[in-house]
């Protein structure tokens, strides 16, 4: 299955890029993605844990097994206000 | 509950939103709070944040705030005004209006929806540096 992922902040400094498409087993969870997308682009390590993980618009837990077509968002700890 | 919410790269005109409130008559008490730059980020000093957000997300995450705003206080209104892209040193990022009919949950309101905000709200700051 097909699932694009997209990093926001300045975790697109880190990728050198807005997005990524992944071509993914069916029945990977979101945490399998995050440790794949860590293995493309290793300077997103430092922040594993510190990571928010959104499908779609939702926050999901890493044991969210995604679907094919998914959008899913990497992102530092947010800053508004 | 009625509410507002504008996410927007315009300067945040407080005086001209305040003109606009619509409040009933049953309504005592009127919440305003304004996030304003400051010159310090950190230890270094700044002119300027600039502000990003995943928009679609971010708009569904106040939908959400709102939402539980509702079911906790008798809150009548709720807008809420974020501002992205450079704000500079002195200048409101962030703008929320709280009406209801008691001080105590006007200010408890206002309190959990920029608490709220901060944890879950997708934006983000770039400090640019002096």
């Amino acid at each position: 299955m097909k699932v694009l992922v997209k990093f926001w902040s300045y975790f697109r400094d880190h990728t050198g890029c807005a997005e990524t498409a992944l071509e993914l087993a069916k029945g990977t969870t979101l945490g399998e993605t995050h440790a794949a997308v860590l293995d493309e682009f290793p300077k997103l390590a430092g922040s594993k844990n510190s990571t928010l993980k959104a499908v779609g618009l939702e926050y999901e837990d890493d044991d969210f097994v995604l679907s094919d077509g998914d959008e899913v968002s990497f992102f530092p700890p947010v800053q508004g206000g | 509950m009625k509410t507002e919410l504008t996410i927007s790269t315009g300067a945040i005109d407080a005086a001209a939103l305040a003109k606009c409130r619509e409040m009933g008559k049953g309504m005592g008490a009127v919440i305003c709070f304004s996030g304003v730059v400051r010159e310090i980020e950190g230890d270094a000093p700044i002119t300027a944040i600039n502000y990003e957000a995943h928009e679609e997300m971010a708009r569904h995450q106040f939908a959400l705030i709102f939402d539980t705003v509702e079911k906790s206080w008798p809150v009548e209104s709720v807008r809420l005004v974020h501002r992205l892209g450079v704000v500079p040193v002195n200048e409101p990022s962030l703008w929320v209006e709280v009406t209801a009919p008691h001080r105590a949950e006007a200010f408890d309101a206002c309190q959990f929806v920029i608490d709220e905000m901060k944890q879950k709200v997708p934006i983000w700051k770039k400090p640019i540096p002096a």
